[in-house]
């Protein structure tokens, strides 16, 4: 019999903790699909390194990145560190793209990120807005 | 879901182990997905779990671990064990010394020096220290000058503290002591009443709690968990309770250990009796101090002391007892044996045999210490415990190396010095205990990895006995060298050192010198070995062997095989003999045995000792036939009324020399085979260059 139901692939919950939406189950939440690999690159990215414990490696080095002069060069060692870090770190990504505008009125950065997950055929656009917080 | 049972393994300490382990129990699970890439929230939380079990595992080890006395390794859980075992870790004991204290310039009829007087050290490794007296002097005063005889000093300075009793604060009655350096052996425990009524008695340290009742004045003495000592007190049933309001006053000596050791000049830092003129002369240094009881120290002594039970019993007992003693003298290695192997046997004699660190015997004061406070009071009553010296045989060696000079750069004089010295590590290491054995693989080996030049080596041996004669005194001495001796054939086997003076018995007023001993095998002999040299035949049982001759005492047995004599055993060497022939009697009612026919191998067991000179002719004459006897099959030589007149030695000991017939040589008893480092013609070693 054909299975005419959407298959849920990735599945996470989520960061919120929030109970589901409209469902009577007492249950968390949960991410699903692009959602939840969307979540999984943020959180790649937001992490720094040595965040993670017994594990160093995971992670970014964005947050040091966004302490250098607001800058082309900066701009691309930011697009750098997002690159490797998705390589690196989340094999269900292939991207597509890594744009990285200086928002010089907000002093932070605006990064468009554009990738493929694995086995869907859209590319996926989420964007992030980058500053420094302290 | 996963079942449980997928979380099958629980044996792992390990982060990333716990967190697979996590991984694969949600393996088994199809709602949440992505545990497994890194960045999903879900990893986060495998993290958190993950952790969380690894820190709970590893506490709940590290607990485990610090449960037993085998793996802990904090000091307090090691006392802690220890307790139950009935053991107190040893304190720091503070080293002493002995002086005379001499006060000029008194006008009093006597003087006192009152306990704790502060003298000081001259500096040690440039320090000064304190050094205080335990005891109060008192003398009377002669021509203004008072004399405190040999005054103990202690290393260390007075510390006292005061404890007021209080149940709500203290239910327990625990003092600590916060003193790591303190010395519990000084430690002096007084209860006053209370802050108005100063009556005041003196709490001794518990130690056999079946004479102790409600009633009695002690305290206990524990290390607590932060490595302080802790006295505690009775509970009304063992030992009496303190009541409210009692104030505990501690006082000890708080000391540097061994660090003071050495220690020989002294000087007066307080005035006696008003009086500040003080000299001191040393008479023995700062010695005998002990470092508080180290961890290791603490695991390997409690079990065995709760093997022993505090009682002296086995021999181990009193080995460990021994070891323990904390009269501050350490040993090197201890020997105890039963009066009942003695020959002839002593019952109800324990005995022991101490090699103090760093000396030969004990001193006669030390042995009564070891005996009155150490051994007596936890040894079995009707059994007598005797301390016996060391017996030192000494090893003198005479090595041939043969060595290639092409394969090392050293010359024959390094390599005879570095040779010497493996000898003596060689000593070090496997002799100068009881219960060793000199063994000649060892040696060789010693000598052999010293330089890979080394062809080979060969080497002779003889055993010395050293001992102070009484000088012009006719007196019997016996040394026991416990092996078979070897007869001299061409040159005598016994020699002695140094030169002995006698009087000349042809004319008392003459005096010779050098005069030595030597063996002169002689006509005393038992019979060795009995051959065979006809088997006979038809004997029905064991015939009687029978030897006749002109000595006395020799036995032997026959075993028959099909009619035949086979062999013949020696059951008695017999004495005297210079012929014995053996005959064969078949045994009564054996009526065909018949044509066994044996001959009698004699062997020489003794030999006589005899003095001799060289004259001023140098022609080697005897002064004295008979001085003495030598028995090769037990290794013992006697000397019969020996009285030299004079030694040519500063230090008047002789050394007696035999030739052993094995070179494997053990000791046992009160024996310790030792190579003495003092004495230069110890170790010979020539070194024969043989280019290969």
């Amino acid at each position: 019999m054909l299975k005419t139901s959407l298959q849920k692939i990735y599945s996470d919950i989520d960061f919120t903790f929030a109970r589901q939406p409209g469902k009577t189950v007492k249950d968390l939440a949960l991410s699903y699909d692009d959602k939840a690999v969307i979540r999984s690159v943020r959180n790649l990215l937001l992490t720094n390194h040595y965040d993670r414990l017994f594990n160093p490696d995971i992670g970014s080095n964005i947050s040091f990145i966004l302490f250098e002069p607001l800058s082309g060069s900066t701009e691309t060692s930011l697009e750098r560190e997002i690159r490797t870090t998705i390589n690196n770190f989340e094999p269900r990504v292939e991207i597509e793209s890594v744009v990285v505008n200086t928002d010089y009125d907000r002093n932070g950065y605006n990064v468009t990120l554009t990738f493929y997950i694995l086995n869907a055929t859209a590319a996926t656009v989420t964007t992030l807005f980058l500053e420094r917080t302290k | 879901m996963a079942s449980a049972n997928s979380l099958t393994q629980f044996i792992d300490l390990d982060f990333d182990s716990i967190k697979n382990n996590l991984k694969t129990f949600l393996r088994g699970q199809d709602t949440l997905k992505d545990y497994d890439y890194e960045g999903s929230a879900m990893s986060v939380l495998l993290d958190v779990l993950a952790y969380n079990t690894q820190y709970n595992a590893y506490y709940l080890n590290m607990i485990a671990n610090e449960m037993f006395l085998d793996s802990s390794v904090q000091r307090g859980s090691v006392a802690s064990q220890a307790k139950l075992l009935n053991y107190t870790p040893s304190s720091s004991i503070a080293p002493q010394a002995t002086i005379i204290l001499t006060m000029s310039g008194v006008t009093d009829a006597s003087l006192t020096l009152p306990k704790y007087t502060n003298f000081l050290s001259e500096p040690i490794d440039g320090v000064n220290y304190n050094f205080i007296n335990p005891n109060a002097y008192t003398v009377n005063v002669v021509n203004n000058t008072a004399t405190f005889e040999n005054v103990v000093l202690k290393q260390g300075r007075l510390s006292a503290f005061n404890f007021i009793v209080n149940s709500t604060e203290n239910p327990k009655y625990i003092f600590e002591i916060l003193d790591e350096n303190i010395d519990t052996t000084t430690l002096s425990v007084l209860v006053q009443e209370n802050s108005t009524n100063t009556t005041t008695q003196i709490y001794n340290k518990a130690s056999d709690f079946l004479t102790i009742d409600g009633d009695s004045l002690v305290y206990f003495l524990q290390e607590g968990n932060n490595n302080y000592y802790e006295i505690y007190f009775g509970d009304g049933i063992l030992g009496k309770k303190l009541k409210d309001g009692n104030i505990v006053k501690v006082s000890y000596i708080s000391t540097e250990a061994t660090l003071s050791h050495g220690a020989n000049t002294f000087y007066l830092m307080d005035t006696v009796g008003g009086y500040s003129n003080g000299l001191v002369t040393p008479i023995s240094e700062a010695t005998n101090g002990v470092q508080k009881e180290s961890i290791e120290s603490i695991k390997f002594q409690a079990p065995k002391n709760f093997a022993a039970q505090n009682r002296a019993v086995t021999k181990n007992d009193y080995m460990t007892l021994i070891q323990q003693n904390k009269l501050g003298i350490t040993f090197d290695s201890v020997s105890v044996w039963g009066g009942e192997e003695n020959d002839p046997p002593l019952y109800g004699t324990v005995f022991i045999s101490l090699k103090p660190t760093g000396a030969y015997d004990l001193t006669t004061t030390q042995k009564q210490r070891l005996v009155e406070e150490v051994i007596k009071p936890i040894s079995v009553l009707t059994v007598t415990p005797q301390i016996v010296d060391p017996d030192y045989v000494y090893v003198q060696l005479t090595i041939n190396v043969y060595y290639d000079p092409n394969k090392t750069t050293q010359t024959s004089g390094q390599i005879q010095e570095g040779i010497k010295q493996s000898v003596f590590s060689f000593a070090t290491n496997t002799l100068n205990t009881f219960n060793s054995t000199f063994n000649s693989y060892t040696l060789l080996t010693y000598i052999q990895n010293y330089n890979p030049s080394i062809i080979t080596t060969d080497y002779e041996m003889r055993l010395q006995k050293k001992f102070y004669p009484n000088l012009s005194v006719a007196t019997n001495y016996k040394f026991l060298f416990n092996t078979q001796l070897q007869k001299g054939v061409l040159t005598s086997g016994v020699g002695s050192s140094p030169g002995l003076t006698f009087k000349d018995p042809l004319n008392p007023a003459l005096e010779i010198n050098n005069i030595q001993i030597e063996e002169y095998p002689s006509l005393t002999y038992g019979v060795e070995s009995i051959s065979i040299i006809n088997p006979g035949f038809n004997y029905q049982s064991t015939p009687t062997i029978t030897i006749t001759g002109d000595g006395t005492g020799a036995t032997a047995t026959a075993t028959i095989s099909a009619g035949s004599i086979r062999s013949v055993t020696v059951t008695n060497a017999g004495n005297n003999y210079t012929s014995a022939i053996a005959t064969v009697t078949p045994a009564e009612g054996d009526l065909t045995g018949q044509l066994g026919a044996l001959v009698v191998n004699l062997e020489g067991r003794y030999g006589t000792l005899r003095t001799f000179y060289n004259s001023n002719t140098a022609v080697k004459t005897i002064l004295k036939q008979n001085v003495g006897t030598i028995d090769y099959n037990e290794g013992v030589v006697t000397l019969n009324s020996f009285n030299p007149i004079d030694i040519d030695n500063p230090l008047g000991n002789l050394t007696i020399s035999v030739k052993p017939k094995t070179t494997t040589i053990s000791s046992t008893y009160n024996r310790i085979i030792t190579i003495d480092p003092y004495d230069s013609a110890s170790v010979v070693v020539n070194v024969i260059a043989q280019p290969q």
